[in-house]
């Protein structure tokens, strides 16, 4: 059970550094901020709308939508810049520290400190992923009405996302130093997302975007996930979605279809099979 | 930790209720047994071909110059570095055994700890990496705190603790587990004077328990007060190894301070020790050379037979440099 213990200590750890505390407080603010912004917009809208005589629910629920896809990216950014520099040094910085000197003597496996620290930090950012996630629907809900269907499941890709790069940060942690995870990281993530703007930008025949855009996406899942978790937040019932979807949701911020199950497949393969790599990486470093 | 610490705990055997007798010491299995090891990163050799065996209840010291090898071996022996060839054997099995690592108890030179931590907190997380839980690990604890000169300190964050305060708690960290084998990698680095005596004093006090010590260190006096054996390491490779009295061969240095040097006096001590020459920036000081004590006894003899008054016969103090150099220097030749 030293996993367990080392588990508990990591989330410990984020407690007593007042990591919980800081992030609760800006979390709290942005949240806040997010709902008065999101008041003043949606009532100006529905007096021009009742002022010019028309009904406004239609277009209430049509800046929900809008609205559910720029916040859950925004919320998909957060997530990802706080698994990055969360966890960037759990395990380089704990070896360049010189605080694992003193915890791998002790009678437990290599591998147990870092799957300890691994579950540690992907329970912290899950829950923190479904608690923001939820805070922004349930204020877009509050204003405007609208709840997507699938919410879950786009909660779900979004906990992929963050699990991905946490894999990515494990692995690239029992290998090198933490300035150069935390670069490695930090390009793979911003390539990917600049990979989906090329893709938008240039015709979709074009097979070498397509194929330079999938390998990519294989070394780099999250803005897959992303992608897969922007599909869910469209109301899949309504009439309205056919003809919305096809014109004008294919952007790098939003997907006509739901993610590929073979991609899906990957994204859990390498999530599950980074952090294995590193534990065996570490079983056998010297320290 | 104080003396006055010592006094309040009593003692390291009312501790615990466990005796810190082992079983290793009657089956007559070595505390550490070690074969041709071998240890290199990448081109460099760090450790080459180093073949000794430590016996349980002993306290083996490990001297020798920075970059010599003494920290690849113990890291090999805490198991946080691998070796490249060889074997190694901690109370008779290897050390990636969990049960073998769960009778080690190791302090890091220097070490370094989450300053997050408060002290019990710090020692409970490493009991419980023990295996130690609820009411006998409270108990653990606080007599380790107690024995370490830290008790009053609980609640302080590591954080704000000096080098010497993380030293001892440290050393606790290390005990907690009631060790058969202590390893201690410069314990008295980064320590003012007073932490130096006082961590000496600990480690005698174990040692005195009947805890097999391996201590790493560069200061010869630590060495000489608490090990019965010692290796000198150089260049990854073991040069010398047995009791201190007898590793280094070189004879011992008396500083002789008299009323007057007279001829008959110099010839009297001259016969009575190796060798005596006049000491040129003090005309009444002659350095003698002795083999043992015996001979530094006669050279007090002499002295008094010739009639002159003695004012300070003192062994001039070897320094572990020195010693070192005349090693190597005897292994070259």
């Amino acid at each position: 059970m030293g996993w367990f213990l080392i588990t508990r200590f990591t989330i410990q750890e984020a407690i007593r550094r007042r990591l919980f505390l800081t992030i609760a407080i800006l979390t709290l603010l942005v949240l806040v901020l997010f709902g008065l912004l999101i008041h003043a917009a949606v009532s100006r809208m529905q007096e021009n709308q009742v002022a010019n005589g028309m009904d406004p629910t239609l277009p209430t629920l049509y800046a929900g939508i809008a609205i559910s896809i720029l916040a859950m990216w925004l919320v998909y950014l957060v997530i990802s810049t706080m698994t990055i520099f969360l966890t960037i040094s759990m395990i380089s910085g704990e070896i360049e520290a010189g605080t694992f000197v003193v915890i791998v003597p002790k009678p437990l496996r290599r591998a147990e400190i870092i799957f300890g620290k691994w579950l540690g930090y992907a329970f912290i950012l899950g829950l923190y992923t479904l608690f923001l996630s939820l805070a922004f629907m349930g204020i877009i809900y509050w204003f405007t009405g609208y709840w997507p269907t699938q919410a879950f499941a786009a909660i779900g890709m979004l906990e992929m996302s963050m699990l991905v790069l946490l894999g990515l940060i494990t692995l690239c942690g029992a290998f090198v130093p933490t300035a150069a995870n935390g670069a490695i990281a930090v390009m793979l993530f911003m390539g990917a997302f600049i990979s989906s703007i090329v893709q938008f930008a240039i015709p979709a025949q074009d097979a070498m975007v397509q194929n330079i855009t999938a390998v990519i996406s294989l070394i780099m899942p999250t803005d897959a996930m992303w992608h897969g978790a922007s599909y869910y937040l469209f109301p899949a019932a309504l009439g309205v979605f056919q003809d919305f979807s096809v014109n004008s949701v294919n952007t790098p911020f939003t997907a006509t279809q739901p993610i590929a199950l073979p991609l899906l497949t990957w994204g859990i393969l390498y999530s599950l099979v980074l952090p294995l790599i590193a534990m065996l990486r570490f079983q056998r470093r010297d320290l | 930790m104080s003396e006055q610490a010592y006094n309040r705990t009593g003692g390291i055997g009312t501790i615990s209720s466990r005796n810190w007798e082992h079983h290793d010491i009657q089956r007559g299995v070595p505390a550490v047994q070690v074969e041709h090891l071998r240890k290199a990163y990448g081109r460099l050799v760090a450790v080459n071909d180093v073949s000794f065996v430590m016996h349980c209840g002993e306290a083996f010291g490990f001297l020798g110059p920075n970059g010599a090898g003494k920290t690849s071996i113990v890291k090999i022996l805490t198991g946080l570095v691998a070796p490249s060839g060889g074997t190694v054997q901690v109370l008779g099995y290897p050390v990636s055994h969990l049960e073998t690592r769960r009778r080690i108890g190791y302090l890091p030179e220097l070490p370094t700890f989450h300053r997050w931590l408060r002290a019990q907190e710090f020692l409970q997380f490493h009991g419980r990496l023990y295996g130690l839980r609820g009411a006998p690990m409270q108990k653990r604890c606080r007599e380790l705190l107690e024995l370490v000169g830290l008790a009053g300190c609980e609640r302080q964050k590591l954080g704000t603790f000096s080098k010497g305060m993380l030293q001892r708690i440290g050393l606790a960290q290390a005990l907690l587990n009631q060790p058969g084998l202590l390893i201690l990698d410069e314990p008295t680095s980064g320590l003012d004077p007073l932490g130096q005596r006082d961590m000496r004093n600990l480690i005698l006090r174990l040692k005195t328990e009947g805890i097999s010590i391996f201590l790493n260190s560069h200061q010869l006096g630590d060495v000489e007060l608490i090990c019965d054996r010692v290796a000198i390491i150089h260049r990854g490779q073991l040069l010398k190894i047995g009791p201190p009295a007898t590793l280094f061969d070189e004879p011992l240095v008396l500083e002789v301070r008299v009323n007057a040097v007279s001829p008959d006096l110099l010839r009297r001590v001259g016969a009575a020790s190796l060798a005596v020459q006049r000491d040129e920036a003090d005309p009444l000081r002659l350095l003698v050379e002795v083999q043992n004590d015996e001979q530094a006894a006669n050279v007090a003899a002499a002295v008094h037979a010739s009639g002159t008054r003695l004012f300070t016969l003192q062994p001039r103090r070897r320094t572990l440099e020195q010693l070192f150099l005349r090693t190597i220097e005897s292994s070259e030749h």
